[in-house]
């Protein structure tokens, strides 16, 4: 069966079984009008809920009870016997009905004219054989839909559905406290196995019950919690349905379903939600021909957010509707007598906006299928003072109506922090916290300006606080220093950072209510066992931050919010790789200049000339960062850097972290393969300068596009010249090989002059090259072993400019002995 | 009448509280200070599961310091919803009160007149009923009422 279906026959029978003693007190007293109310409500509820699951049937007979008992309510009919024993055949009736929709789902058919008739004025005292006849009539009208169906057990609808049963809570309570106690049982005997030492006897079977214990543990947690999700979930389709119903339309927009609360709270707003929701589309949104009149968007906006803070639940619904007219409240309560002329000219709009929550108040001109009968927001808030919360409406005429319910937290499971201050513990709430920083005072910058302390958090100064001096505990030794910080995000957006001595440990904890003396101190939000059974307390974040003004207000929160992304995007930049180097120093490279982390065996590692290099995936690169001595592992962590061109190897001796460079980047001048010293995590770290490790190490890459060149004929060319020639960037082209590509061409110095002697062809450009150290005067040639001056017109030759360079080199003095 | 009673001595003065208010009486175990909190707030303990204010009554009397010895028992008792372990002098008995409450000529002092309902005979002599609700209202909540509930509940 359908969730929702299920709610709704459980919530019925629930409804029912409560306001039976009402009914019995009633019938035995028709006159007592006060029995009325919870019958009435009954069929109220009845007729509201199965207004969405389409049961005509229901609807229509709660629909006609409702409307008599609220003529006798209103006082326009004085209850009599008859009306009494046809109320009751109404209500008779529908839980026969619910009975039927609980075994197969769907309302059966049938006829309940002759009920509805009993209801009205003047009615003879219904047949008492009636109650009788429902069954019988009922059990036709099944047999005939389900010709089918005999006497078999009815098959389960729905073998896969989850199967669910309801539990008394305080039955769960009851489980929840005893499984608390047990688990603080098992610690003090493991504390005693520990002192007893080791007993394997023993250890097996009881790390068996700790894990045993814990699972319980989790599933007893899970019992009671339920994200607000659940409720939420039905919420869509009674919009659609209700909306759909008034001819108006709605658009929902459901936020926060992810806040987690107790079961049964979920249960206790369930009906002030559902309500409110019902109000707000009956009564505040216009029809789409209204809202367009008024220069509205048809389609009205119905919002609802769910928001924990502290220890209370806030849920928020609005809508853009018509709003509420003060004067016409005003003059509702006066007509009805609960104010007087007089009490009106001292009430104020806040005031006279509340008088909605009022028992038997109801502004709706016309009697709707849906809300409006002045059942509703008096419940509303009868329900939610009973779970000790608290409705509040707020409404600007023509714009919109915002109903704020806040539920107390009186038993919920969060995310906490445990820190210590002194010799004591507290908890923090988790969903405040930002970041947990382990630093010195230094690193965070933490001066005192006036009596206010501030710290540098991403290049913000925000506010400190001394959670000792909060709490009026005795300072710690240091002024500050070596505090850790927990930084602390408020709902508004506001962010203050807390110094703590120390900090412990985080978990779920459950939260429980305070003495109200110990309230009033506003700091704590609730306290809290921790694992060895020692209470602690949760400190209330938001009213330690508004006690010493820490929230800001809406404007200065925009502008706070546009620094802070300002702040982020500089945080990408600032990203780098943490490592430790072979002198255990710590070291940092900017992230974006590692390409990836490689090990490998020390034996690919080429040392054998000055520049170490490493083969890696079939490649050899340049190596850096080795120790001088010799290697002392068998394998060696390499960052492997890119500077997206060329790439080179970083040695390391171990690799940290991927860190956010948060703090000041000092530059360095005396070393320079160092960019900068900065601080992380409180030590100093060196950062490697990229520009300087790739232009000192870094090979040029193997372009795909290598300018040609042409070897002359012989040994020589093939075995010496060509590493110089390749080496210098060009691809070495065989003499013979016929390829008018090449860029570039190197002759000997005769087959150049027999060449121009026989008016051959003259590759162009070209470098000749003479025997001889002392060319003859004027020649362009370059002795083959002026190594300077080759790699010269070499390099120019691949900048367009051979012919200049050849005259450059020509004109100096030859360098043969820097030739080796 | 006919009540029974815990006889407990606080600050030096024999006190009854009604039995079906006292829960159970604990042993105190490590009480975990609330800082910030008024004076008679002795801290929170562990009962199992479930977390108690400890209440130091001399304290919530308006004695401004405590001169007597202290019972390592404590009363736990419940009020509007919250349960909180009473730290007395010392715990005595149970007994049957012989008559109500009655008030004294002259009254029983400013401290007393705060928290006492009134003089209750006894078995072991007379005492003084202590209304609970004023004991944990603490001694700024000033007159006797449920003043200091009333806020903490909205």
């Amino acid at each position: 069966m359908d969730d929702l279906l299920a709610d709704f026959v459980a919530e019925t029978r629930e409804m029912l079984e409560a306001s039976e003693g009402e009914i019995i007190a009633w019938e035995a007293n028709p006159a007592d009008g006060s029995r009325i109310d919870a019958i009435f409500r009954f069929v109220h509820t009845v007729k509201g809920n199965c207004g969405f699951f389409d049961f005509p049937r229901l609807a229509s007979l709660s629909h006609a009870a409702e409307d008599a008992l609220a003529d006798v309510r209103a006082g326009r009919r004085e209850p009599d016997a008859a009306l009494v024993s046809a109320a009751l055949a109404v209500i008779d009736r529908i839980v026969e009905l619910v009975d039927a929709i609980e075994t197969d789902g769907t309302c059966p058919e049938g006829d309940d004219a002759d009920l509805i008739a009993a209801l009205g004025e003047g009615a003879p005292v219904p047949d008492l054989t009636i109650e009788d006849d429902v069954p019988k009539g009922l059990e036709e009208s099944e047999t005939a839909q389900r010709p089918g169906h005999t006497s078999a057990a009815p098959a389960p609808a729905n073998p896969t559905a989850q199967r669910t049963i309801r539990l008394p809570v305080d039955l769960l309570d009851r489980v929840m406290s005893g499984v608390s106690d047990m688990v603080l049982a098992r610690n003090d005997l493991a504390h005693r196995l520990r002192q007893a030492g080791n007993q394997p006897t023993i250890d097996g079977p009881f790390e068996r019950l700790t894990s045993i214990l814990s699972d319980v543990r989790d599933a007893i947690t899970r019992m009671r919690m339920q994200r607000i999700e659940t409720l939420f979930g039905a919420l869509p389709r009674l919009v659609r349905d209700l909306s759909a119903e008034l001819g108006k339309q709605v658009l929902i927009d459901l936020e926060g379903g992810d806040v987690e609360l107790d079961r049964e709270m979920i249960e206790m707003i369930r009906d002030p939600v559902t309500h409110i929701i019902r109000n707000a589309i009956d009564h505040g949104v216009e029809t789409p021909h209204e809202r367009l009149a008024k220069g509205k968007r048809e389609t009205a906006f119905l919002s609802i957010a769910a928001r924990q803070s502290g220890n209370t639940i806030s849920i928020v619904v609005s809508d853009d509707g018509r709003g509420i007219e003060e004067e016409r409240i005003a003059a509702k309560a006066i007509s009805t007598g609960l104010i007087t002329p007089a009490e009106r000219a001292e009430m104020d709009r806040e005031k006279i906006l509340q008088l909605i929550f009022e028992p038997g108040f109801s502004t709706a001109e016309t009697v709707s299928n849906v809300s409006g009968r002045g059942v509703g927001l008096d419940v509303v808030r009868e329900n939610l003072e009973k779970v000790g919360g608290s409705i509040k409406v707020s409404s600007t005429t023509g714009v919109g109506t915002l109903f704020t319910l806040q539920i107390p937290l009186t038993l919920s499971i969060i995310a906490g922090l445990t820190v210590e201050v002194g010799p004591q513990r507290f908890a923090i709430p988790q969903s405040y916290v930002e970041e947990i920083i382990h630093a010195s005072a230094k690193s965070l910058d933490y001066t005192q300006i006036g009596e206010t302390a501030l710290v540098t958090f991403r290049g913000q100064r925000v506010p400190c606080l001394v959670l000792a001096d909060v709490l009026d505990l005795p300072p710690d030794a240091g002024d500050g220093a070596d505090r850790s910080m927990v930084m602390l995000r408020l709902a508004s957006g506001d962010l203050f950072a807390l110094a703590v001595d120390a900090i412990h440990s985080h978990g779920d904890i459950v939260v429980k209510p305070l003495a109200p003396a110990v309230m009033k101190s506003r700091l704590y939000a609730g306290s809290t066992l921790l694992d060895d059974g020692q209470p602690v307390l949760l400190l209330d974040v938001t009213n330690i931050a508004s006690i010493y003004n820490l929230m800001s207000d809406a404007r200065t929160r925009v502008l706070a919010d546009a620094l802070e992304e300002d702040t982020r995007r500089a945080d990408i930049v600032q990203r780098a790789m943490l490592f430790t180097d072979f002198e255990d120093r710590r070291r940092a490279v900017r992230l974006e200049l590692v390409q990836r982390i490689e090990t490998t065996p020390a034996d690919a590692i080429d040392r054998s000339s000055t520049s170490p290099r490493a083969v890696i995936d079939g490649v050899i690169l340049p190596l850096i960062g080795l120790p001088d001595g010799p290697l002392p592992a068998d394998k060696i962590r390499l960052l492997r850097l890119s500077d997206g061109a060329t790439e080179l190897l970083l040695a390391v001796r171990e690799i940290d972290d991927a860190v956010a460079l948060s703090d000041d980047l000092k530059p360095v001048t005396d070393d320079p393969l160092i960019e900068a010293v900065t601080l992380v995590g409180g030590s100093t770290v060196s950062l490697i300068d990229g520009h300087q490790v790739f232009s000192r190490y870094a090979e040029t890459p193997n372009q795909v596009a290598r300018p040609k060149c042409r070897l002359p004929k012989g040994e020589w060319a093939d075995t010496i010249l060509s590493p110089l020639v390749a080496s210098a960037g060009y691809d070495v082209v065989p003499h013979n090989e016929a390829d008018s590509e090449a860029a570039l061409s190197i002759w000997f110095e005769d087959e150049y002059e027999s060449a121009s002697a026989l008016d051959l062809p003259i590759a162009e450009p070209l470098i000749r090259l003479r025997d001889h150290p002392d060319g003859a005067r004027g020649s362009e040639s370059i002795y083959r072993y002026d190594r300077e001056g080759l790699l010269e017109a070499l390099r120019q030759a691949r900048a367009g400019t051979i012919a200049n360079a050849a005259k450059a080199t020509r004109s100096g003095p030859d360098a043969e002995g820097e030739a080796a | 009448m006919n009540d029974l009673l815990v006889m407990a001595q606080i600050a030096g003065r024999r006190c009854a509280l009604h039995a079906h208010d006292v829960k159970s009486v604990i042993e105190l175990g490590a009480i975990t200070p609330v800082p910030r909190s008024p004076s008679f707030i002795a801290g929170i303990t562990a009962l199992r599961s479930q977390a108690l204010t400890v209440i130091d009554c001399r304290l919530a009397l308006g004695f401004s310091d405590v001169k007597w010895a202290t019972d390592h028992r404590a009363a736990v008792v419940a009020v509007g919803g919250h349960s909180y372990a009473l730290m007395v002098d010392a715990i005595e008995d149970i007994a049957i009160g012989r008559s109500s409450p009655e008030s004294v000529p002259g009254g029983f002092g400013p401290e007393w007149t705060r928290l006492a309902t009134g003089m209750i005979e006894t078995a072991i002599g007379p005492a003084l009923m202590i209304d609970l609700e004023a004991l944990i209202a603490g001694p700024e909540a000033g007159t006797h009422s449920a003043g200091g509930l009333q806020s903490a509940s909205a």
